[in-house]
C-alpha cells in the first residue's frame, strides 16, 4: 500500500492550567486527546466539530506550530515530531497553512506582493525569478498583477483570503492545512473561495486538511470527514457514508442540527441536552455520555476506542 | 387578512462621514404581521442591522440618522417619536436580541438584576415581584437551577446560556415584536438548534411576531413565514418562504441560494456570484447588483429599478420584471 502523505498516531496535546497556590495540583486542559488519522495523497480530509473540540489544535500541531504532548506525526513516512526548529524549517515548505481570519493573518504594513514573496525568500527561491512567480501566483488565485503593489486594507475579505491562499501556494507545498478558511466570509464569496480551492487542488495535485465547523461546507469539499468531540475523533469515514449512515450518536445529532435551506423539509430533529462540557474537566468514560440519548452505565465508566466497523468507517462508541 | 403590526415604509437611514453620506439603508419597505416570523437576509453591509437599529431607534450615539420614510407600529410612527415616548415602547412592546450575548449583557450586574430592570420599569413590579418574574422567565427559556443562576454573573455562563438569558430578558415584558439580529451566529450548531427551537415555541405560545435578521439561509428556511432579501441598502425581493426558495425571481436571490452548499447534495461545483459586495463609497450607478449580475441589460447600469409587485405577495426590484421604456433621459 502506498504510504499516506500524513499519518497521525495517538496525538495528544495537554495544555497545563495555572498551578495551584502552592504549585501542587497540576491540571491540564486536554485539547487533543489521543487522535489518530491518515491523509492520503491528493485527498481532502475534513475535520469538523464544535468550538473547543480540538480541531484547530490538531491542525496547528501538524504545522508544528505547537509541539504535541505525546504521539507521532509522520510526513511521507518520516517522523517530524522530534525534529529541531532548523530541520522543521526546511521541511515546512511541504505543508502550508491558510488561516481563518484574512484580516489578522496578513501583515498590514506589507504590500501584497511582499507578503506572497516572503515564503519564497525564506525557502531560498532564486531572486531573479521571484517577481515573476508572485505575479503568476496572483493570477492563479484570481487576482491581477497590479494588486501586488497594494496593501491588505485595500482588499475585501474574499480577496484577502485569495492572497492568503497565494502565499500558501508560493513554495509549491504538498499539503495545505486550511483552518476555517471560509467562515469569516459572506455566502456569495464563500462559494468563490471553495471553488478556487477545488480548482487549485486539481491543478497542483494538492492534499488538504480542511478544518471547519460548518458541516455543509465540509461535506461539500471533503473526500473523508472526521468528526471531533472534546479532543477525540468520534467518527471518521468517507463523506457519503457519513451523511447516509452516520453511526455515532453525536454525528447524528450534529447532522440533524444543521439548518437546511429547504422550507418544505420537515425533519426529526435530535436535540441534544445541555452544553459542551469544558475540556479542562471532561466527563469520565465516553466524553459524550452526558449529552447522549443512548448512554448506558458502561459509557460513564469505560472510554470507547476508535474501531473500524466497516471498511474505512471508524467509530468510537460502545454501541458498536 | 392578516393584521399588520409593523410597517416600515421607504425607510432611509444615512450616515454622515468625512467622505460624504453613506446610504446604509436606502428605501426599505418591510411589513411584519401579527404572529408572523419575517426573515431579513443579506450579506454584510446590506443594511439589515441598520434597519433593525432604526426600528429600535438605537442610532442616537452614531452618525446615523433616519432621513426618510415611516416606521409604523400600532398606529404610531416610530421614526418621529420623541426619545421619551420611544422609551415606553423599547423593551416593552418591541424587544431585541443581539448577536453577541457576551457584549450585550452587562458584565458587572447579576443576571437577575438585568432582567428585573425592564420589568420594574415597564410592568411596574416591585423588587420582590420582579425577582420572581425573572426566575420564572429563566425557567421558561430552559435554564436549569434558575434560582441560583439569577444571582450569577454573565461570565459564569456559556454562550448558549447567555443567549437564553438574552431571550428571557427580551421576552420578560411580553413584547409584541421581537427583533433578533443574528441570534445564533455566534453559537455552535447543536446549541443553535436548541435556541431556534426555543424561539419557535415561545413565539407560537405567546403570539409574538419575530423579525429575524440573518445571513444563514438554512435558519430562514426553518424559522420564517416570509422572507425579505436585501442588497446594498435596498430590498430586492420579498415573498413567502416557499416562493423565495422555490421560485426566486431576482438574480441575486437566485445566486445566493445556489452558492450555499447543502448537506447530502452531490454537486462538484458551487455556483457563485462573481465580484464583491459594493462598498458604500463606491456604489455603482443604476441597479446596485448590475456589476455582478449574469442577466444584466443596458438599462440596469443607468437607472435603478423600483420594487414592483410581480405576483400576489411577491415583490422584486429588477428590470427583468418591469416594463421597459421607462428610461427617463
Amino acid at each position: 500500500m502506498e504510504t499516506p502523505l500524513v499519518e497521525v498516531k495517538n496525538l495528544k496535546k495537554y495544555f497545563p492550567k495555572k498551578k495551584g497556590l502552592l504549585g501542587g495540583n497540576k491540571s491540564y486542559v486536554k485539547a487533543v486527546d489521543d487522535v489518530s488519522f491518515t491523509i492520503r495523497k491528493g485527498e481532502t480530509l475534513g475535520l469538523v466539530g464544535e468550538s473547543g473540540c480540538g480541531k484547530s489544535t490538531t491542525g496547528r500541531m501538524l504545522m508544528k506550530l505547537l509541539d504535541p504532548t505525546e504521539g507521532q506525526i509522520l510526513f511521507e513516512g518520516q517522523d517530524i515530531t522530534g525534529l529541531s526548529d532548523n530541520q522543521i524549517r526546511t521541511i515546512r515548505k511541504e505543508f502550508q497553512m491558510v488561516f481563518q481570519d484574512p484580516y489578522a493573518s496578513l501583515n498590514p504594513r506589507m504590500k501584497v506582493g511582499e507578503i506572497i514573496e516572503e515564503p519564497l525568500i525564506v525557502h531560498g527561491y532564486p531572486k531573479e525569478k521571484r517577481q515573476e512567480r508572485v505575479l503568476h501566483l496572483l493570477e492563479v488565485v484570481g487576482l491581477s498583477a497590479y494588486h501586488a503593489d497594494r496593501y491588505p486594507h485595500e482588499f475585501s475579505g474574499g480577496q484577502r483570503q485569495r492572497v492568503g491562499i497565494a502565499r500558501a501556494l508560493a513554495v509549491n507545498p504538498k499539503l495545505i492545512i486550511a483552518d476555517e478558511p471560509v467562515s469569516a466570509l459572506d455566502v456569495s464569496i464563500q462559494s468563490q473561495i471553495l471553488n478556487l480551492l477545488k480548482d487549485l487542488q486539481e491543478e497542483f495535485e494538492l492534499t488538504y486538511l480542511f478544518i471547519a465547523h460548518d458541516l455543509s461546507v465540509v461535506e461539500h469539499i471533503s473526500d473523508r470527514v472526521g468528526v471531533m468531540y472534546l479532543g477525540k475523533i468520534v467518527e471518521l469515514t468517507d463523506k457519503e457514508t457519513l451523511y447516509k449512515e452516520p453511526l455515532h450518536p453525536y454525528t447524528k445529532a450534529l447532522l440533524s442540527a444543521v439548518p437546511i435551506p429547504n422550507p418544505r423539509l420537515k425533519r426529526e430533529r435530535i436535540l441534544l441536552k445541555g452544553d459542551i462540557p469544558s475540556p479542562s474537566n471532561p466527563p469520565s468514560g465516553c466524553t459524550f455520555h452526558t449529552r447522549c440519548p443512548f448512554a448506558t452505565e458502561e459509557c460513564s465508566k469505560k472510554v470507547p476506542k476508535l474501531k473500524e466497523i466497516a471498511k474505512g468507517h471508524f467509530v468510537s462508541c460502545h454501541l458498536y | 387578512m392578516a393584521e399588520k403590526l409593523l410597517e416600515i415604509k421607504n425607510l432611509q437611514t444615512h450616515f454622515k462621514s468625512d467622505r460624504g453620506v453613506v446610504k446604509a439603508v436606502d428605501d426599505v419597505t418591510i411589513t411584519v404581521n401579527k404572529g408572523e416570523t419575517v426573515g431579513v437576509v443579506g450579506e454584510s453591509g446590506c443594511g439589515k442591522s441598520v434597519t433593525s437599529l432604526s426600528v429600535m431607534r438605537l442610532l442616537k450615539d452614531t452618525p446615523g440618522k433616519i432621513v426618510g420614510g415611516t416606521i409604523e407600529f400600532e398606529g404610531k410612527d416610530l421614526a418621529h417619536l420623541s426619545e421619551k415616548e420611544m422609551r415606553l415602547i423599547r423593551g416593552n412592546d418591541i424587544a431585541m436580541i443581539f448577536q453577541e450575548p457576551m457584549t450585550s449583557l452587562n458584565p458587572v450586574y447579576k443576571i437577575g438584576r438585568q432582567i428585573e430592570e425592564a420589568v420594574m420599569l415597564h410592568l411596574k413590579y416591585d423588587k420582590k415581584q420582579a425577582r420572581e418574574h425573572a426566575i420564572k422567565m429563566l425557567k421558561l427559556v430552559g435554564i436549569p437551577r434558575a434560582e441560583e443562576i439569577v444571582d450569577e454573573f454573565p461570565y459564569q455562563l456559556s454562550g448558549g446560556m447567555r443567549q437564553r438569558v438574552m431571550i428571557a430578558m427580551a421576552m420578560a415584558c411580553n413584547p409584541k415584536l421581537l427583533i433578533a439580529d443574528e441570534p445564533t451566529t455566534a453559537l455552535d450548531v447543536t446549541i443553535q438548534a436548541q435556541i431556534l427551537d426555543l424561539m419557535r415555541n415561545l413565539s407560537k405560545e405567546r403570539g409574538t411576531s419575530i423579525m429575524m435578521i440573518t445571513h444563514d439561509l438554512g435558519v430562514v428556511a426553518e424559522m420564517c413565514d416570509r422572507v425579505v432579501v436585501m442588497y446594498a441598502g435596498k430590498v430586492v425581493e420579498e415573498a413567502d418562504v416557499f416562493t423565495i426558495f422555490e421560485n426566486p425571481k431576482h438574480p441575486y436571490t437566485e445566486g445566493l441560494l445556489n452558492s450555499v452548499p447543502k448537506l447530502g447534495q452531490k454537486i462538484k461545483r458551487l455556483e457563485s456570484i462573481p465580484g464583491n459586495v459594493p462598498t458604500p463609497g463606491n456604489m455603482p450607478q443604476g441597479c446596485k447588483f448590475a456589476p455582478r449580475c449574469g442577466k444584466v441589460m443596458d438599462i440596469c447600469t443607468k437607472q435603478d429599478p423600483e420594487l414592483k409587485m410581480i405576483d400576489k405577495d411577491h415583490t422584486c426590484r429588477c428590470w427583468l420584471y418591469q416594463e421597459s421604456g421607462v428610461l427617463e433621459v
